[in-house]
Order: C-alpha cells, then sequence, then structure tokens
C-alpha cells in the first residue's frame, strides 16, 4: 500500500512539475529554447566531423585493409624521409620480388612516381606516370575499363606497353579508342594496351591523371635506382603482424640492415580514426560552450521560480510534503525543461545535418543513434545539474518562514 | 529622464537581485570569454604558421622539376621527372638580374656514422648560399665552402646529428662516414628545430656534387632562388620560365612557386579557420542573449506595478523602453567586459605554458567582442522593453 501511495505521489509531482513549465509559456520556450540552440550546434557539429571520419577511412579502405606499405628510410611516421627521394641503399624490384614468396603474401606492387610529357597524336600533355608492377590492379583494387592491365614481364627486361588513366585518355584521345595506339611517354614509345576505370583524387594524387608503366622502364625514365614504395597485399588482416614481422627480417637478410619503414594500412587507418576522433570531439566541445550557457540559464530561471514560489513551496511543506519531495519537485522542473529543449535541439540540429547532406552532397554527413542517445542524456544531465542549488535551497526552506513572505 | 537617471535606475535593479544579475554575467562572460579565446588561439597559429614561412628566407622563388597540366591540383612534389632539373640549369638562373642568389638542392636519406655511433638521417646536398638564402645559422666552424662545383669531401652537421654522434666531443675536422663514403665535418649549425614538417637540426649538409655522387643521380630536388627585393619576384618567376624553357629544348617542364604565394595560401586558410570556430563558439553569445532576454521578460511581469507607478507619474513609453533597455545593456556590457578580462588574462598566461603562442589579445578580437556583447544586449534586450512600455498605467497598478 505504501509503495502506491508514493506511486501517486511521484506521478503527482511530475505533474507539478510540468503544470509549472506551462504555467509560464513564454519563460519556459525561451529557457527550452536556449538548451536547443546549444544541442542542435553539437548535434550538428558532431555529425559533420563524424561523416568526414567515415569520408577519409572510406578514401583509405578503398585499398583493402590486408595491405601493408614498405618505404625506404627509418623515420617515416606520416612525413616523408628523404629516402623516398634518394637512398644511398635503395629499395629495388629484386626486394620486391623476394617480398613475394613469402607466406601469405597474394601479390607485390613496386612503384615509382614521376611527372613526365605524354604524346599522342599531335597533343601532349604533362601528367604523373606510375611505373608499377602487374599486380597493381589487385593491390590497389583499381579496375581496368578497357583492354587490359600491363603483363606480368620480367621487370627488368618488360615490353614498352603503358596502361592510361582515365583523364589522360579523355584529354589525349578524346572518345577515340586509345588501344593499341602509340603514345610517347618521357620520349620513349609506349603502345597503349588498356585504359583504367576513373579513381578520382588520392592525398592530392589524381590517379586518372597518371599513366601506367611497367616498373624497370620507370626507374630507367626517371634515371635512378631505387623503389618508392612496395605495396604487399596478403591474405587477411588477422595475419597482419606475422606478415610484417617477416618482410622486415626479409629486407634485413638483404640488406644488411633496417634501413626501410613497414607501415600495415590497418596501423595508418588506427591512427587516423584516433586523429579525426579527436578533432570531431574538439569541434563538438567548441558547440559545448554553448550548452554551458543554457545550462546557467536553466539555474537562473530556477531560482527565479523558486523566489516566486516560496509560498507555494509553504503551502506544500505545511500539508506533509517531505525535504525530498520538494528537492525532486524543482530537479524534475529543470530537467523536464532541458528535456524538452534538448528534443528540439535534436530534431532541428538532425534536420539541418540531413537538409546540408541533401543539398550539398560533396559534403559527407552522418546521424548516429549514439550521438540522438548522448544528446538526449547530456540535455537531461545539465537540467539536473542546473536544477541541484535550487533544488536545495527549495527544500531547506522552512514552512512556518515561506507562507508569511505571502 | 536624464540618462544618468537611467543608468542609476538599472544600477539600482541589478544590484537588488544580486544572484540573478551575476548568473546571467557568468553567462555572457562565459560566452564573450570563449569567442575571444578562440579567436586568440587561432591568430597566434595563423602568425606562427605564417613567421614559419617568413623565417625561409625572403623573396624565395623555389623552382620543382616537373609540371602538372591540371592548375589547382599539387605540384609534382616528389620531383622524378624524365628530364632532370641539372646544376647547370640552377646556375643559369643567376644570368637574370631579378635573381640575387641561388641555392640547388638535393635530398636523400643515408645512414651516418661515427666511431661506433650510426644514425639514419636526411642528407642535404646545396651550396654555400644556402646558408643565406634559407636563414641558417651556425653554432661553429664554417658552412660549405664556395667553390661551387667542387666535390670537396667536407660536410655540415645539423644539431641532433652532432649531439648523437659526437656527445660531448668537438666534432670539427673530424671524419663521418655518410652511406659509404667519408666526410670532414665542417661545421655544425645551430639548433633550429622544426620548420615546417622537416626537422632541420635531423640534417647532414653536403656539397651539392658530393651529393649527387652519393645519391648516383644527377638531378636536384629543388632550386631555391632569392629575388633582389619583394618587387622583383614577378620578374624572377618569368626569368625563371624563360631561361628553364629555353634550356629544356623549348619545354617549359618546371614549376614555379613563390614563398608568398604559399604563405599567403596558409594565411587565407587559417583565418577562415579561425573566424569558424570563433562563429561556433559565438553560438554561445546568442544563447546568453536568449537568457538576457528571458531574465528580462521576467523581470518586466515582476515590476509591473512598478512600470505602472511610473506612467501615472508622467513618464512616456519611451522612458520605460529605455528603462529597461538600458538594464539589458548594461547586463550584457557587464558579462562582456568580465569576458574580455577573463579572456587577456588567459592569452596572458597560457604562454607561459606553451611558448610558441604570442601572448596579447589582438585589438580587433576585442573590439568585436565588445561590439557582439552590446549587439546581443540591444537585440535580446528590445522585446522585453517593448513589453514592458506597451503596459496600460491603470491595468499595471490595477493587477496588483
Amino acid at each position: 500500500m505504501r509503495s502506491r501511495s508514493t506511486d501517486m505521489r511521484t506521478t503527482d509531482g511530475m505533474q507539478l512539475a510540468f503544470s509549472a513549465v506551462r504555467s509560464q509559456p513564454l519563460r519556459s520556450v525561451l529557457t527550452a529554447l536556449g538548451i536547443a540552440v546549444g544541442i542542435a550546434a553539437v548535434v550538428l557539429l558532431t555529425s559533420l566531423g563524424t561523416g568526414l571520419q567515415r569520408y577519409v577511412l572510406k578514401e583509405f579502405t578503398q585499398f583493402g585493409t590486408n595491405l601493408l606499405a614498405v618505404t625506404p628510410g627509418r623515420k617515416t611516421t606520416f612525413g616523408m624521409s628523404g629516402s623516398m627521394i634518394n637512398s644511398v641503399r635503395p629499395l629495388s624490384i629484386e626486394d620486391a620480388q623476394a617480398l613475394a614468396s613469402l607466406p601469405h603474401v597474394l601479390a607485390v606492387s613496386p612503384t615509382v612516381f614521376g611527372n613526365v610529357p605524354v604524346e599522342a597524336g599531335g597533343k601532349s600533355r604533362r601528367c604523373m606516370a606510375t611505373a608499377t608492377g602487374s599486380a597493381m590492379p589487385e593491390v590497389w583494387r583499381f579496375a581496368v575499363a578497357q583492354g587490359r592491365f600491363l603483363p606480368p614481364d620480367d621487370p627488368r627486361s618488360a615490353r614498352a606497353f603503358a596502361v592510361l588513366g582515365h583523364k589522360v585518355w579523355r584529354e589525349l584521345f578524346g572518345d577515340r579508342n586509345p588501344l593499341g595506339e602509340i603514345v610517347r611517354i618521357g620520349g620513349d614509345r609506349y603502345r597503349v594496351l588498356g585504359v583504367m576505370e576513373p579513381k578520382g583524387q588520392f592525398l592530392g594524387f589524381d590517379l586518372d591523371d597518371s599513366v601506367y608503366v611497367p616498373v624497370g622502364r620507370g626507374l630507367e625514365m626517371f634515371d635512378r635506382e631505387g623503389l618508392m614504395e612496395i605495396d604487399v597485399l596478403f591474405t587477411s588482416e588477422s595475419v597482419t603482424d606475422q606478415v610484417a614481422a617477416a618482410v622486415r627480417r626479409t629486407l634485413i637478410a638483404r640488406h644488411g640492415v633496417e634501413d626501410c619503414t613497414v607501415t600495415a594500412q590497418q596501423q595508418m587507418l588506427d591512427v587516423l580514426g584516433s586523429v579525426l576522433g579527436v578533432l570531431t570531439f574538439a569541434v563538438a566541445a567548441l558547440g559545448g560552450i554553448s550548452l554551458v550557457v543554457g545550462g546557467v540559464g536553466i539555474l537562473t530561471i530556477m531560482s527565479i521560480a523558486l523566489q516566486e514560489r516560496i509560498a507555494e513551496i509553504g503551502l506544500l511543506r505545511a500539508i506533509g510534503a517531505t525535504r525530498t519531495q520538494l528537492r525532486w519537485l524543482f530537479l524534475g522542473e529543470a530537467a523536464a525543461l532541458a528535456a524538452v529543449g534538448g528534443t528540439a535541439g535534436l530534431v532541428v540540429g538532425a534536420g539541418a545535418a540531413w537538409l546540408l547532406g541533401a543539398f550539398v552532397p560533396a559534403l559527407p554527413v552522418a546521424i548516429t543513434p549514439w550521438q540522438i542517445v548522448l544528446a538526449e542524456a547530456v540535455s537531461l544531465a545539465i537540467g539536473l545539474i542546473a536544477g541541484v542549488l535550487p533544488a536545495l535551497r527549495a527544500a531547506r526552506l522552512d514552512p512556518i518562514e515561506a507562507l508569511r513572505t505571502e | 529622464m536624464k540618462l544618468v537617471d537611467i543608468i542609476g535606475f538599472s544600477v539600482q535593479s541589478l544590484r537588488s537581485q544580486r544572484v540573478r544579475t551575476s548568473l546571467i554575467v557568468l553567462a555572457m562572460a562565459i560566452g564573450t570569454g570563449g569567442v575571444v579565446v578562440l579567436t586568440w588561439l587561432g591568430d597566434a597559429a595563423r602568425q606562427y604558421v605564417v613567421g614559419q614561412f617568413d623565417a625561409l628566407g625572403t623573396n624565395l622563388v623555389i623552382v620543382l622539376p616537373g609540371r602538372n597540366e591540371t592548375t589547382g591540383a599539387a605540384p609534382p612534389l616528389l620531383g622524378e621527372t624524365s628530364r632532370d632539373l641539372t646544376l647547370d640549369d640552377a646556375f643559369a638562373l643567376l644570368r637574370s638580374p631579378a635573381i640575387r642568389r641561388i641555392a640547388p638542392v638535393v635530398v636523400g636519406g643515408a645512414m651516418v656514422s661515427f666511431g661506433n655511433r650510426s644514425r639514419e638521417t636526411t642528407v642535404l646536398g646545396s651550396t654555400s648560399q644556402l646558408l643565406p638564402v634559407r636563414r641558417l645559422e651556425l653554432a661553429m666552424g664554417r658552412f660549405l665552402p664556395d667553390d661551387r662545383e667542387a666535390g670537396e669531401a667536407v660536410c655540415v652537421l645539423g644539431a641532433t646529428v652532432r649531439r648523437e654522434l659526437f656527445l660531448q666531443q668537438n666534432p670539427l675536422g673530424e671524419f663521418v662516414r655518410v652511406g659509404d663514403r667519408r666526410y670532414r665535418v665542417a661545421g655544425v649549425l645551430a639548433s633550429a628545430g622544426m620548420s615546417l614538417g622537416t626537422d632541420l637540426d635531423e640534417m647532414v649538409v653536403l656539397p651539392v656534387v658530393a651529393a649527387q655522387a652519393l645519391f648516383d643521380s644527377p638531378g636536384l630536388f629543388r632550386v631555391i632562388a632569392e629575388a633582389t627585393s619583394k618587387a622583383a619576384v614577378p620578374q624572377a618567376v618569368a626569368d625563371v620560365e624563360r631561361l628553364l624553357t629555353e634550356r629544356h629544348e623549348g619545354e617549359n617542364d618546371v614549376t614555379v612557386i613563390t614563398q608568398d604565394a604559399v604563405s599567403s595560401t596558409f594565411d587565407g586558410i587559417l583565418q577562415a579557420l579561425t573566424l569558424a570556430v570563433a562563429g561556433i563558439a559565438a553560438i554561445s553569445l546568442v544563447v546568453a542573449g536568449i537568457l538576457i532576454m528571458n531574465v528580462m521578460v521576467v523581470a518586466v511581469t515582476q515590476r509591473r506595478a512598478e512600470v505602472g507607478l511610473l506612467k501615472a507619474l508622467g513618464a512616456d513609453a519611451r522612458t520605460i523602453q529605455n528603462l529597461f533597455l538600458g538594464e539589458a545593456l548594461l547586463l550584457s556590457m557587464l558579462g562582456g567586459a568580465t569576458g574580455l578580462a577573463l579572456g587577456e588574462v588567459t592569452s596572458r598566461v597560457l604562454p607561459h605554458f606553451a611558448p610558441v603562442l604570442r601572448p596579447g589579445m589582438p585589438g580587433w578580437a576585442a573590439g568585436a567582442a565588445a561590439i557582439v556583447a552590446i549587439g546581443a544586449g540591444l537585440v535580446f534586450g528590445t522585446a522585453p522593453a517593448r513589453r514592458a512600455a506597451r503596459l496600460e498605467a491603470v491595468d499595471a497598478l490595477a493587477k496588483h
């Protein structure tokens, strides 16, 4: 029986809190608006941040996660080591071939980049030349649109075949079929074997504005001995550490010292993911300043309400309401204001994010369920925190004194 | 009613509600302080980056081998082309009257060792001109010899390399091994720290010819040219393109970047970023403004009788409006001033812990914050003040 009567009182209390909120509509709306603006800002900003994070991770995972890169020089984390440009102990094509025979390794793609003039049929264009092996499409998950990719020739004496990037094909040949045509790349004649499908930019490199030539010919063209990178594709993510260790061992055995850096794609993704996560959090925290201000707003309004309702409190205490119940009454009112504001803010923020995503498709936005839950939880928490002081003061009031103020 | 009276009246009414007043001031101060501090941080970061670019040298024109057709795309930074930029190309640039001096640059990585200590570092090949062009300073000894074509086997060590290989020992005159060759240490660079992502202390400088031999590569990675004056930079760029096109059989296959262009690009990006961040923080000022409005609405209801009395005594609607608006303005100005003071203190204290940041608020940030604070008071104070002004004297007196 006792528990039932307290149940009744709880619902009564909630009703009382809501009627207090309703009795001053303008004031309540303005208070909730303060929280709503803050929550809307945070929701919008985090959805932009999360969207950006997903976009970047997608850019990287398009190459797969069962991939690792070997670069010359020992100190590259994200920056470029001088060894990528020149090195006394370069990474050679033979190193790449040695890595191909390791267990779990599916394919290996040695790479050198450079800038070359490409000429065909009276037109010429300066663009990137990517000198690589026949396994490149498999390693980079980059499909051929027309014809086929470079054949698996002996890399040191490969035939003069080239594959064009999508943009190079359009610029030099227009709509014409380029297969079998002769192009001049860096002064040498190459026969066009295929055209890659459009892939777009990656880290500032336009993969479509590039020609693909055999790696040995690339080294000759740029007059250099060493590769800039060897990409190793292996069976599955679960053997990453094993493969990385085997690659490192093989290269140390071949070079005598450890003079290369092995970076797993997964490792890169983890670092990138955490960096972007921190960034999203920082932006959300900036928006959070307005939530704090909104919280101060609730505190102000609740202390005004306390002042106005001293007589009411006295009456409630006189007819038997306990201190605890009064405390909850005020806390409930503050929380209700914040929750209403939070919901409104959530709707506006998510709506704005959705509209942005719909009208500016280039802008990645993502709204996740945890964002919604978190926004509501944060606004409730702010309401409760802001309500604590007025609630405690209300509970401490002496009923006789309170009644007398009327 | 005189202005002094209005202010006196407002101050009195604010003082009678201390808790309320201090809470609003707090809210406004958090908003203003946030905007001011973030603007200051953004501005400090911008100045830091621009300073880094200025520290590179003055009026620099940087020549990269290779050129991309698409404008706006990234320049060919890796520097591999089918036709190298040669040492002769570099020195040919001196024929331009707009160019004061040039420094060719070859970059690579190699193992550097002395005794039984060794270290993988960046190797830079250049000439004696690198020192003035790139504004480097020596800690001891001399820089590379002036004879530009000579591949004399000397080297200059970066501060970190020197410390790691020689510890406390004097390195001058000792021989270090770079790759598989030996070089006599001629000097040591003064510690310059990180500059735009490259660690200048983690470096060994060789004569350019020696570096080309070491890496067995005739191509230059960059040529850094210094124009005679700021006004001569466009002329220098045109001359570089003309001279190199002539030397490269009529083909323009180099990319020319000016220090100014790069620096102003970064300047613009960081400025936009600062504005965006300050804008996000300014949302809190809107929230604080809503709070002022809310409290003023409450005040108008609570002071109906007072308004009625004032009206009965002959105050017109305008006076009443000014009274309430004055109160709102006073609140927002108090809050704004507190926020500014908070920001100013932060901008003085924080640089003690992060010396990279320049202490002191930029004047325009403080001015903007003050204007925004007053603006918030005006915008959000007007509606409640109008409400008070519209009250009928009789009603207002009767209702209580």
